[in-house]
């Protein structure tokens, strides 16, 4: 079986898994987190690209669609192409301006602009009730068939996740995927090779905000509500973080770090409120030894365990 | 391969032969950076099918010159001909559509990246279409792989085409430098001293490389090893503190005395 076969049938296995092991409501959670985080690595491991503004896309979406939902009823599908469709026009926008610097100022723009989007959700009040957030999003059925049930819900999140995690497959396995490594590697060679750099991060900044945008929709329909915090630069920084935590670069590394990031947050947060030091450990535990995550720790592991057990088999 | 080739070079009508227009020409091209004048007012030709070498001192204006042609740069004043077109100011990548590919002095590889995909992205990079670019799967298309294998197996690389190429050694990523400029099937391959750093071995295998490019492809190398330019060159400009100061044939640029004192040191003529 191919590695990527069994990565596949691991991921089944968890979608079945999951709900049995912890609440719905953080089951679900997690892979609307992996689809935020499938964006995020499309720019910051394949691009190279350290995007500290993906909340902008998330809660942007979230708004949007959320108030669509909420005041004209909308239609689920409508509501899922909206918020994908308004996380990539703000990344379309975001990125034009951000692809004209590199390195710290790169960075600091995507900071700087996701403060910009944060601040107008705040102030503007009536549309999105500022510090409240925007609550009463409701959760329209999905094709006749109703998802109300957290379960049902779940099922319909945990579709659309697969769904997501097969087409962002298929963009990182593209030319396109190909040469956003190749920007990542040596941004002169690649332009020399006569591929305009700044156009394909700005195609990368728009794949990761249409992924960000769908996120951001399935998150305010599985709360209800589109809370202020979803376009902060706090969210912003948890997906970076969960996505290093479990491997950027890899195409299963944000998979992993969601789950990591959210069971964390949701269960260890009821036993210990100073759980994010925890975090910290584990983030300071991957920058200095596992710079590609819980993904490089898992391959690190079997080649050790493999050289060990050679030899023990070359002896009976 | 080389035939193939041939024929499409041919079929704008130049050859090497002269009289003829030019495949490039620079006309007067100078570029300063604040009071240094790095090129100045250079003009040279260069005939299809040819090969041109750029020889001269460290800090001459050489590969200056090149970053000019490949856009890097834009330059100053003066204008580049490629193919009876000015295309002086437009961007690398659009130099690299045009037909125009380098080779850079500091190796300049996808270290992470198997060496197949280095010299893939080049040949794909100069695909006519580009369909499917974010949905098809790479090794979904033929020619570009195809195009790459070639190369891999002309620059002797064939049997490393999966390894990542941080892994081989340096002389190998010289070749593989080499095989990426050429995967983009160019109109005119710019050569930035291909055997820097090698061995003398290694060199060696260089030289019968670039040998074996010649007539296939216009070339203009730039190179320190004077015995080598001399006997594999149609025409050599010497370049000093950024200006064209001798251009001809091997021939004529040994017996020219200012190239003597300038550049070749060795015995001042009379």
């Amino acid at each position: 079986m191919t590695a990527s076969a069994k990565a596949w049938l691991a991921i089944l296995a968890a979608v079945v898994l999951l709900p049995v092991l912890v609440r719905h409501a953080i089951a679900t959670e997690i892979w609307i987190f992996a689809i935020f985080g499938l964006g995020l690595n499309l720019l910051m491991g394949y691009t190279g690209l350290l995007s500290f503004g993906q909340a902008t896309f998330f809660g942007s979406a979230a708004y949007v669609a959320g108030y669509l939902l909420k005041y004209y009823g909308v239609n689920v599908f409508l509501a899922l192409a909206v918020g994908i469709l308004v996380g990539a026009v703000s990344a379309a926008v975001v990125g034009y301006l951000c692809v004209q610097r590199s390195g710290l100022y790169f960075i600091m723009l995507t900071f700087a602009l996701n403060q910009m989007f944060y601040f107008t959700a705040y102030q503007w009040t009536t549309v999105t009730g500022g510090e409240d957030g925007m609550p009463g999003v409701p959760r329209p059925s999905m094709l006749g068939l109703d998802i109300h049930g957290p379960l049902a819900y779940y099922a319909a999140v945990a579709l659309l996740f697969l769904l997501s995690l097969w087409v962002m497959k298929r963009i990182v396995e593209s030319p396109l995927g190909k040469i956003l490594q190749a920007i990542r590697e040596n941004e002169a060679r690649a332009e020399a090779l006569g591929y305009n750099v700044p156009r394909m991060k700005l195609a990368a900044f728009v794949v990761g905000g249409a992924f960000s945008g769908l996120a951001g929709v399935l998150y305010a329909m599985l709360f209800g509500i589109v809370p202020l915090e979803s376009i902060g630069f706090v969210f912003s920084g948890n997906v970076v973080f969960a996505t290093l935590i479990g491997g950027s670069g890899s195409l299963y590394g944000p998979v992993i770090g969601s789950f990591v990031f959210i069971w964390l947050s949701e269960s260890v947060s009821s036993l210990w409120a100073r759980w994010p030091l925890l975090l910290g450990v584990a983030f300071v535990i991957v920058v200095l030894f596992f710079r590609g995550g819980v993904v490089e720790a898992w391959v690190r592991f079997w080649a050790w365990r493999t050289a060990h057990r050679a030899p023990a088999r070359a002896g009976d | 391969m080389g035939a193939l080739l041939g024929v499409a070079h041919g079929a704008s009508g130049a050859g090497p032969g002269r009289g003829l227009m030019p495949l490039l020409r620079t006309d007067r091209l100078t570029k300063t950076f604040g009071a240094l004048t790095a090129v100045n007012d250079v003009s040279i030709a260069v005939e299809e099918g040819s090969l041109h070498s750029v020889i001269g001192p460290n800090g001459a204006g050489k590969t200056t010159f090149f970053n000019l042609l490949t856009g890097q740069h834009a330059p100053t004043s003066g204008r580049i001909v490629f193919d009876g077109r000015d295309i002086a100011g437009t961007p690398p990548h659009g130099v690299a559509h045009l037909g125009i590919a380098r080779s850079f002095q500091r190796t300049s590889i996808f270290p992470t990246l198997s060496i197949l995909d280095n010299v893939w992205l080049a040949a794909f990079a100069r695909q006519e279409s580009w369909r499917g670019l974010a949905w098809r799967r790479a090794d979904r298309y033929p020619e570009p792989t195809q195009r790459a294998l070639v190369v891999l197996g002309e620059v002797g690389l064939g049997d490393k085409a999966g390894q990542p190429a941080r892994e081989i050694s340096h002389g190998e990523q010289r070749q593989l430098e080499l095989a990426i400029a050429l995967a983009a099937t160019p109109r005119l391959l710019l050569l930035d001293e291909p055997a820097a750093g090698l061995s003398p071995d290694e060199t060696q295998k260089m030289v019968t490389l670039v040998r074996r490019l010649k007539g296939r492809y216009t070339i203009i190398l730039i190179e320190h090893k004077i015995d080598v330019v001399m006997t594999m060159s149609d025409r050599i400009s010497v370049m000093h503190f950024g200006s064209v100061i001798a251009e001809g044939t091997p021939t004529e640029i040994q017996r020219n005395p200012e190239v003597r004192r300038a550049y070749l040191g060795g015995v001042v003529a009379p």
